[in-house]
């Protein structure tokens, strides 16, 4: 049964990411006053991708780009076996990582610059989501997924600051302002699109369409917020995804080094004040 | 058997250093060494086929061997006394002088008989212990016949120093198996004084002046560790009237007495893993013959440190000394790994990341679950084998292109294809699953859960460690963008070496789950921490799918590399983006007054926030505080 649920997971969430990136961009040109492309323009944009002719700038390229998709792919079909978080978390790194390798491939100024940016988000993120996933064990009593599931009351209730803790992560794995610092989503800027500038054609299709399954992936951990009723966590997921869209409105992209530092303090914080009311037992 | 085989794992390499520096001529001694791995590899594998056993041969409990020791005892501790002098060091001279004072009176006054003797103890810890110092050890060793040659031609030594060389490493192999399956007190200090030595002799063998220094460090801050080491012993004897290992660990489970000896002994331990604050050490090492870095680094002094904390952990389970030391162990881990970034200097970066590495290990011995010390034993297995490697892929590196800087490696797939492929897997070995460190990080990271600040450290550590080994797999296979690269020669003897470690690196991760099940399980009783079907480890708090997840880890890796075979019809290659005109020459383009200008790149290394000069002084006062706070629970 596990089995069947990871493969409609892996069958499905190209579909569902498609659908959120176009309400995002359309939201997006809500806000800006623009009409906004048609839904399911991220569809269009990785078939036209894929039926350009085929060029790398390195021939390791395709290796790191095939295992960025396998492992968003993997890391998906874990969660909706309702996995251990903590391994999916690995499983969905090991992809983050090859990206960054297949950047420093090329020997690109902007490609090297974004490549070692990307590392600085992974290095800015990632504790913080381990620590999420420590709270959410020390809430339920496990790393598992199912036993999420298993509770009664929402996990937003004893994780409130984690919560928001999670919005960081959540807000640089999107590469939503302020934090699209390895690549914005125009490739007019500085760093051209930084990590992902190397990419063209079917690579960067590939490259898409990993984004979505990560895009899911972390709404679903989004999700897990809110078990206990499927309106509760719908009503979740929307309001955090438009808060998302409206913080990538309203803000500038800032320098990595405000990023480390910001988001690790403001986040460890949180962090420590909402671990220390678990540990002490103050479950409410 | 078992007998034989102790012997042939302890006094085989010993009697065979002794050959080395007798003998003359390289053939003889390449053929000598060579024997002497075969027979260490072949003895230890038959150990494992033999299985855990604890006994007391006949000559181990004789007074001509109790007097001998004694003897070499107090003749080590005058050599070190001696180098203490010659090398001017008061440290070291004090450190001697008190240790010989300790154990004389010791011996003298407070031994007496020594009980019924301790013997040899080896149970599952022991035997991995044994597989990895054998194996691991004869590889490196076999590696540095090549290696040795370069290197000396490399110096225009007119008189090769190399019996010198061959003899340590050989005695340091055979000292370190006898203290791993050693069950006597008394006998583990001594080994743990002979590693010691070895370490500094081989540290300083170059004999310039720079490593003549960094010997020294090495003695002296090692010589706390002997110390501390041999007070605990003393202290331990006066209060329980043994010295008999698994007797003391009996008497102390399940009980918070005695904290302050297994307090010193944590020390000795923290000392010999180069732990915050007595990191520099390690760091120190490096100016040492690549080889000896590998086996310092690998399989034996390091773990020497680590073995100890942890085959005493059952005696302080539960207490505020084991909480104390997951603390100091997670602290090392987050600040190594912190100073790493801040290196470029490669050979720099792999010894923060040992360091870093046995905090973790060290991290869960102080954790203390059944969980935990399966993830500290782990880790052991599969830092020793990755880091090997790593060490051993360095060396040639810094033979063939002259440097250790990270920089200097951009692109090395173009000059080395063999070498650059062989460090990359071997960098992603140690961060990636479904491979055995990762493994090791979700154990320890899931038993740290209920330890709030051992866990914001692991997480904080976990993903600095990251950042600079992906940043410098990164570099090392970039190439000319056509990928093309020039036919690279490997020595047989260095090619073997690094493609064993390698395989052994993969196939004892996929084997994990039943290394655990056959191996580790055995020492512990009550439930096991972890079910294993069907190549799954799990139990309540998670599950980690090693063998599926490695059988799709290496479908997609084929699959992938299929995609991406040189000349691959369809794709054409092109040149990176310069915002412009490209230059014929690859990262080149068309600047002003139409002069073709090139590109540097270079990657961050963040001083300003990791730099030793920044981090070093917090660090080291931090972890000061720790050590003391780890004591002052003791008592």
């Amino acid at each position: 049964m596990t089995l069947v649920y990871a493969l409609l997971g892996v069958v499905l969430a190209p579909f569902a990411g498609i659908l959120v990136a176009g309400f995002d961009r359309i939201l997006t040109a809500k806000f800006q006053s623009r009409t906004g492309p048609p839904l399911l323009q991220p569809l269009y944009d990785i078939a036209k991708l894929w039926a350009k002719e085929p060029m790398i700038a390195h021939r390791f390229q395709p290796l790191c780009v095939y295992i960025y998709l396998a492992a968003a792919m993997v890391s998906v079909a874990l969660f909706f076996a309702q996995s251990d978080l903590l391994l999916i978390f690995f499983v969905q790194a090991v992809g983050a990582i090859f990206l960054v390798i297949g950047a420093f491939l090329v020997p690109s100024p902007f490609s090297q610059a974004g490549a070692n940016r990307e590392l600085i988000q992974i290095l800015t993120y990632e504790p913080l989501i381990i620590i999420v996933l420590a709270g959410i064990y020390l809430t339920t009593g496990s790393f598992n997924i199912s036993a999420i599931y298993a509770m009664d009351k929402p996990l937003l209730i004893n994780l409130p600051l984690l919560f928001i803790v999670f919005g960081y992560a959540l807000t640089i794995k999107l590469r939503k302002s302020p934090f699209d610092i390895s690549a914005s989503h125009h490739a007019h800027q500085e760093l051209v699109r930084g990590v992902l500038t190397e990419y063209s054609g079917r690579m960067l299709a590939l490259i898409e369409l990993a984004h979505l399954y990560e895009t899911i992936l972390i709404l679903g951990l989004c999700s897990l917020f809110w078990t206990t009723s499927i309106w509760g966590m719908v009503v979740l997921l929307a309001l955090t995804y438009l808060i998302e869209i409206v913080v990538d409105n309203i803000s500038a992209r800032m320098s990595f080094r405000w990023m480390l530092k910001s988001v690790w303090t403001t986040g460890l914080a949180l962090s420590a004040i909402n671990l220390i009311w678990l540990y002490s037992g103050g479950r409410f | 058997m078992f007998e034989i085989l102790y012997t042939s794992l302890t006094l085989c390499p010993i009697v065979a250093a002794l050959a080395c520096l007798i003998l003359p001529g390289k053939s003889t001694r390449s053929a000598l060494v060579g024997m002497t791995g075969i027979i260490l590899i072949a003895s230890s594998v038959m150990l494992i086929w033999n299985g855990p056993v604890s006994s007391t041969p006949a000559f181990l409990s004789s007074a001509k061997f109790t007097t001998f020791i004694q003897i070499a005892d107090f003749a080590l501790l005058g050599l070190i006394l001696y180098f203490g002098i010659k090398f001017n060091n008061r440290i070291i001279s004090v450190l001697s002088l008190v240790q010989i004072a300790v154990l004389a009176a010791f011996e003298l006054f407070i031994l007496d008989g020594h009980g019924a003797p301790a013997g040899l103890f080896c149970d599952n810890l022991s035997l991995i212990m044994v597989l990895l110092i054998s194996i691991a050890g004869s590889l490196i060793v076999f590696y540095a016949l090549p290696y040795m040659d370069y290197h000396e031609h490399h110096l225009k030594l007119t008189k090769t120093r190399q019996p010198r060389f061959f003899a340590l490493l050989l005695l340091f192999i055979g000292a370190m198996n006898a203290l791993v399956l050693t069950n006597d007190l008394l006998l583990f200090y001594f080994f743990f004084e002979i590693t010691t030595l070895c370490s500094f002799l081989l540290i300083g063998h170059d004999g310039n002046k720079v490593s003549r220094e960094n010997s020294v460090t090495a003695l002296w801050i090692n010589s706390i560790g002997g110390t501390a080491l041999l007070l605990g012993t003393v202290m331990i004897y006066l209060q329980l009237h043994t010295l008999d290992i698994q007797a003391v660990i009996g008497k102390l489970q399940g009980s918070d007495a005695m904290l302050i000896p297994l307090g010193l002994l944590c020390v000795a331990g923290f000392t010999k893993a180069a732990q915050m604050p007595f990191q520099k050490w390690l760091l120190g090492a490096m100016v040492a013959p690549t080889p000896t870095s590998a086996l310092l680094h690998s399989a034996t002094m390091v773990k020497a440190g680590v073995y100890l904390v942890i085959r005493f952990a059952p005696a302080f389970q539960g207490t505020a000394l084991s909480t104390a030391v997951a603390v100091c162990g997670a602290f090392t881990f987050l600040s190594a790994a912190a100073l790493a970034i801040g290196q470029r200097n490669g050979k720099k970066v792999l010894a923060y990341s040992t360091i870093s590495n046995l905090g973790l290990i060290l991290a869960c011995a102080g954790i203390n679950t059944h969980a935990a010390i399966t993830a500290a034993i782990l880790l052991v297995i599969f830092h020793a084998v990755s880091k090997a490697l790593l060490f051993l892929c360095m060396g040639s590196i810094e033979q063939h292109i002259g440097s250790r800087d990270i920089e200097d490696m951009r692109g090395l797939f173009g000059e080395m294809p063999k070498t650059a492929m062989i460090i990359t897997m071997g960098i992603l070995t140690m961060i990636l699953p479904p491979f055995g460190m990762l493994l090791g990080k979700w154990m320890a990271i899931e038993s740290a859960a209920g330890n709030l600040f051992t866990l914001l450290m692991l997480a904080l550590g976990s993903a600095l460690t990251v950042v600079y080994w992906a940043r410098w797999a990164g570099i090392l296979m970039g190439s000319d963008y056509k990928g093309e690269s020039r036919p690279e020669h490997l020595p047989d003897m260095a090619r073997y070496p690094l493609l064993t470690l390698l395989g052994s690196a993969i196939v004892l991760s996929i084997s994990a789950p039943f290394i655990y099940s056959k191996m580790i399980l055995a020492d512990f009783t009550g439930t096991a921490a972890y079910a294993t079907t069907n190549g799954v480890m799990a139990n309540a708090s998670g599950s980690f799918a090693v063998i599926p997840l490695f059988m799709i880890a290496i479908g997609v890796f084929l699959f992938a590399l299929a995609k991406s075979g040189p000349g691959k019809k369809g794709a054409k290659i092109a040149g990176p983006y310069m915002s412009g005109i490209s230059g014929e020459e690859n990262g080149t383009y068309v600047g002003p007054m139409n002069k073709i200008t090139g590109s540097v790149q270079s990657n961050y290394y963040l001083s300003a926030f990791f730099g030793e000069k920044r981090l070093s002084g917090v660090v080291n006062a931090t972890a000061c505080a720790l050590i003391l706070i780890m004591i002052g629970v003791s008592i």
